[in-house]
C-alpha cells in the first residue's frame, strides 16, 4: 500500500468513524443512564434521513435539515419515553423487546410515508465538490464529516464534564435511584436522555445520507454498527463511544480492502477479541451491583 | 452488569404493581401492533377442496410469488404493476380463461418463499407459477416445482444454473416444468466482454459484488473478454448491501487500469457512482462499463448526469426503438404515471408468453407437459424485440443492447449504442 492510498484510506476510516460516533453516542447514552438498549436507534437514525429527505425537496436547504430532523426526532423521543418505556422501568428485558417493537412500526411507516425505493440526498452547496489533496481529489462532504464528528465529541465532552446538565447525567449513570432520593426528577431526566438519544441518532441519519444514500434495512445496518462501537467502547460511557468509533471506523475500512474475502468479519473479529481481553470494552467500567 | 439481573429480580418479586401498568401499555401500543402486522399478502377467494381447474372457460389461477417487504420491495411492485398492466389490457384473461392471481410475499427470505411455494402447490393447486426476485429462492423452489410438474415463470431471478444441465442437480438445473422470462447472468455479461475487448477495449479492473450473482456476472464478463486476448489487472468485490463504497472506490483509483468493469444494481449502485464522482475517478480518466442494472431506471433518477458515459449491457432500455416498447411504455406510463423499468419488462413478458402458450393448446391446462410443449414453441414480439424460448434450457434467446448513458433534454437515460443479436445462454 503506497503512502498515498494509506492517507487516503485513513481519512475514509476516519470519516466512517466520525460518523458512527454521532450514531453510537446516542445509543450509549440511553443505555449509560436507563439501562436500555434502545433496539429503535436505527429506526430513529432511518427517521432522521427521510425527515431530512422530505426538508430538502420542500425548502432546498441541507442546513435547515440538520436542525428539523434532530428536532422531530427529540420530539418523538420526549414522547415516546413517557408513554411507552417509563411504563415497564426496572424491567430491562421488557422494554428492549418494547424497543424493537416500536423501531418494527416506525420502518413500516417510513415505508407507507416515503416508498420503499432507494433514494439519495445531494450534498449541500459548498460541500459538494472535492479539493486536491495527497493522493488525489477527495470529497470535501467526507473532511466536513470529519470535522462535525470532532466538534460533536468537543461539544458533548464539555457538556458531560463542566455542566450541571452532564453532572446529572454521570450522577445518573451511576446510580438513577439515589440521584431521585436526592430530589432530582428522574422521569424529566430519562424523558430528557432518551430524546438527546434520539435526536443523535436522527443527526446521524441526515449527516450519513449525503454519503450512504436512504433505502430500507439501512436501519439494521446502522444498528449494528453502532451496536458494535458502543460493545467495543464499553457501554454506556462517553470516553467509549469515542473510542470504539475511532477504532471501528478505520479497522472496518482497513479490513474492507485488505481481507476482501472476510470484509465483514473483520468488525466482528474485532468484537470478540475486545470482549475476550476486555469484557467492559476499552472504556468500560465494572458496574457496581446494587 | 450484575446490576442489571439484580434489577430484574426486584422487578420480579414486585410484579403485581406492574399488572396495571400492562393493560394500559397493551391499549397504548395494540394500534401500533396491527399496524406492524401489515398484510403483505393478498389471498382473494377460498380454495382448498375444489379439484385444480383445467379446461377453457373456467378460472385460471395463477401464483405470483414477489418480495412485498424486505430490500427488493420496489421491485417486486413493479413486477405486480406489469402483471397487472398485462391483465387489464387482456380482459383480465389469458387465452379466454378469466384469471384468479394469488400474490405472496417472500419477505425476501429463502424460507418464507420455499414455504409459498408449497402454498401454491398443496393449498392454492394454482395452475401456474411466475415471479421470484432473488437468485437463491429460484434455486430453492427448483426441486419442489419440478416433483409437482408445477409450470414456473421465472421473471427475474438470473443464476446460470437454473436453466442449464448440472451433474447432481447441484445447486440447481433446468427442468421441462421451469421457464425464464428475465435472462441469465452469462447473457449479461459475457456478450459485452466479448464485445469491448473485439472493439480493442482489452484491459479491465473489476468491481463487482461479493455475493453469487456478482461472482457469476465478474467471471462471465471475463470469459467474454478473454475469447479476443483481453485481461483483467485486479478486483474489488465489497459485500452485498454495503454502506461506504470509499475505501474500494478508492482502491480503484490507485490502480493504473483505467476501464473498470463493475456489478453492482439498487443501492450499491447508487452508492458506487456517486462515491466514483466525489473521489474525481472520471476527471483521472477512468471509464465505467457494466451489466446493465449498474444505470437502470431506479439508479439513474437519483444519480442522473453523474452516470453520463457509462457503457452498460441488457436486453432493453426505456429508449428502445421498436412498436411494442412505444406502446408498452406509453400504457404503463399512462396507468401508473411513472417508467417502466426492466422487471416491468420481465413480468410483462412472462404473462405474455403464458398467454400465448395457453392460445396453443385451447387453455387446457390438465397436462403440464403439454403445456410445457406448448411454451417451447412461443415466439412473439416484446418490447425487447422478437421473444422466443431456448428449446434446449428455457432461457430467452434475445439480442443484448449495448447502451450509454447520456443526458438529452434534461433527462437522463440509456442510449443504444449497438447491439449483439440472438443471444443464446450455451447451457446444454
Amino acid at each position: 500500500m503506497s503512502p498515498e492510498l494509506l492517507f487516503e484510506q485513513a481519512l475514509n476510516g476516519l470519516s466512517f468513524g466520525a460518523l458512527l460516533f454521532i450514531l453510537a453516542a446516542g445509543l450509549s447514552l440511553v443505555f449509560g443512564m436507563m439501562d436500555v438498549v434502545n433496539l429503535a436507534h436505527g429506526a430513529f437514525y432511518m427517521l432522521g434521513a427521510y425527515v431530512a429527505l422530505s426538508v430538502v425537496q420542500r425548502t432546498g436547504s441541507f442546513w435547515l435539515a440538520l436542525v428539523v430532523a434532530p428536532l422531530a426526532l427529540g420530539i418523538l423521543g420526549v414522547i415516546l419515553e413517557p408513554l411507552l418505556l417509563r411504563r415497564l422501568r426496572g424491567r430491562h428485558l421488557d422494554q428492549v423487546l418494547l424497543t424493537i417493537g416500536v423501531s418494527l412500526v416506525i420502518v413500516d411507516q417510513i415505508g407507507a410515508i416515503w416508498g420503499r425505493e432507494v433514494r439519495s440526498l445531494a450534498a449541500p452547496a459548498g460541500l459538494d465538490g472535492s479539493v486536491p489533496l495527497v493522493g488525489g481529489e477527495y470529497p470535501v462532504y467526507r473532511l466536513f464529516v470529519i470535522g462535525f464528528g470532532v466538534l460533536l465529541a468537543a461539544v458533548v465532552s464539555v457538556v458531560h464534564q463542566r455542566t450541571k446538565v452532564g453532572m446529572l447525567i454521570r450522577a445518573g449513570v451511576e446510580d438513577a435511584e439515589m440521584l431521585g432520593a436526592l430530589g432530582v426528577n428522574t422521569d424529566r431526566l430519562f424523558a430528557a436522555t432518551f430524546a438527546v438519544g434520539a435526536a443523535l441518532a436522527g443527526l446521524a441519519g441526515v449527516v450519513a445520507a449525503p454519503v450512504f444514500g436512504l433505502q430500507p434495512g439501512m436501519d439494521g445496518d446502522a444498528l449494528i454498527y453502532s451496536l458494535v462501537v458502543v460493545v467495543v467502547g464499553g457501554l454506556g460511557t462517553l470516553g467509549g463511544a469515542i473510542a470504539g468509533s475511532a477504532l471501528v471506523g478505520p479497522a472496518d475500512t482497513f479490513g474492507k480492502v485488505l481481507f476482501q474475502e472476510f470484509a465483514l468479519a473483520v468488525i466482528f473479529a474485532i468484537v470478540a477479541l475486545v470482549l475476550l481481553f476486555r469484557p467492559t470494552g476499552l472504556l468500560g467500567r465494572i458496574r457496581v451491583a446494587r | 452488569m450484575s446490576g442489571f439481573s439484580k434489577k430484574n429480580e426486584l422487578a420480579a418479586r414486585r410484579s403485581y404493581t406492574y399488572r396495571l401498568t400492562r393493560r394500559q401499555f397493551l391499549i397504548a401500543t395494540s394500534a401500533a401492533a396491527l399496524a406492524a402486522c401489515s398484510p403483505a399478502a393478498v389471498t382473494p377467494g377460498a380454495s382448498g377442496s375444489a379439484a385444480p381447474s383445467a379446461t377453457a372457460g373456467k378460472m385460471l389461477k395463477l401464483g405470483q410469488l414477489l418480495p412485498a417487504t424486505g430490500v427488493y420491495t420496489e421491485l417486486g411492485n413493479s413486477m405486480k404493476r406489469a402483471t397487472e398492466l398485462y391483465l387489464d389490457q387482456n380482459d383480465r384473461k389469458l387465452a379466454g380463461r378469466p384469471v384468479q392471481l394469488i400474490y405472496e410475499d417472500d419477505a425476501n427470505v429463502t424460507a418464507t418463499g420455499i414455504q409459498k411455494t408449497q402454498k401454491f402447490i398443496d393449498q392454492d393447486k394454482v395452475d401456474a407459477m411466475l415471479g421470484v426476485v432473488p437468485t437463491p429462492l429460484a434455486y430453492g423452489i427448483r426441486n419442489a416445482v419440478h416433483a409437482a410438474k408445477l409450470i414456473f415463470i421465472d421473471t427475474n431471478a438470473g443464476g446460470n444454473f437454473l436453466t442449464r444441465d448440472i451433474p447432481n442437480c447441484t445447486p440447481a438445473c433446468k427442468s421441462p416444468y421451469i421457464f425464464r422470462a428475465s435472462f441469465s447472468s452469462y447473457q449479461i455479461s459475457y456478450p459485452i466482454g466479448d464485445y469491448l475487448s473485439s472493439k480493442g477495449t482489452k484491459e479491465f479492473f473489476l468491481a463487482y459484488a461479493n455475493y453469487g450473482f456478482g461472482t457469476e456476472s465478474a467471471g462471465d464478463f471475463m470469459t467474454g473478454l478473454k475469447k479476443n486476448g483481453g485481461t483483467t489487472t485486479g478486483n474489488v468485490a465489497p459485500p452485498l448491501g454495503n454502506a461506504d463504497f470509499a475505501p474500494f472506490v478508492t482502491q480503484i483509483k490507485n490502480q493504473p487500469t483505467k476501464n473498470v468493469y463493475s456489478f453492482f444494481s439498487g443501492a450499491d449502485a447508487i452508492g458506487f457512482i456517486k462515491t466514483w464522482n466525489s473521489l474525481g475517478l472520471p476527471a483521472a480518466g477512468y471509464k465505467m462499463y457494466g451489466a446493465g442494472f449498474l444505470t437502470e431506471q431506479d439508479v439513474l433518477k437519483e444519480v442522473k448526469d453523474l452516470a453520463n458515459g457509462a457503457i452498460t449491457s441488457l436486453f432493453w432500455a426505456v429508449e428502445l426503438d421498436n412498436p411494442e416498447n412505444k406502446s408498452f411504455v406509453s400504457a404503463y406510463q399512462r396507468q401508473y404515471t411513472l417508467l417502466p423499468d426492466v422487471f416491468a419488462v420481465q413480468a410483462y413478458d412472462g404473462m405474455h408468453a403464458l398467454d400465448e402458450a395457453l392460445k396453443k393448446i385451447g387453455a387446457d391446462t390438465s397436462d403440464p407437459d403439454k403445456v410445457s410443449k406448448a411454451l417451447e414453441d412461443v415466439s412473439f414480439k416484446s418490447p425487447r424485440g422478437d421473444f422466443m424460448f431456448d428449446k434446449n434450457t428455457h432461457n430467452p434467446v434475445q439480442d443484448i443492447y449495448i447502451r450509454e448513458v447520456k443526458t438529452q433534454n434534461g433527462q437522463t437515460v440509456n442510449t443504444i449504442s449497438d447491439k449483439v443479436a440472438k443471444v443464446t445462454d450455451p447451457g446444454k
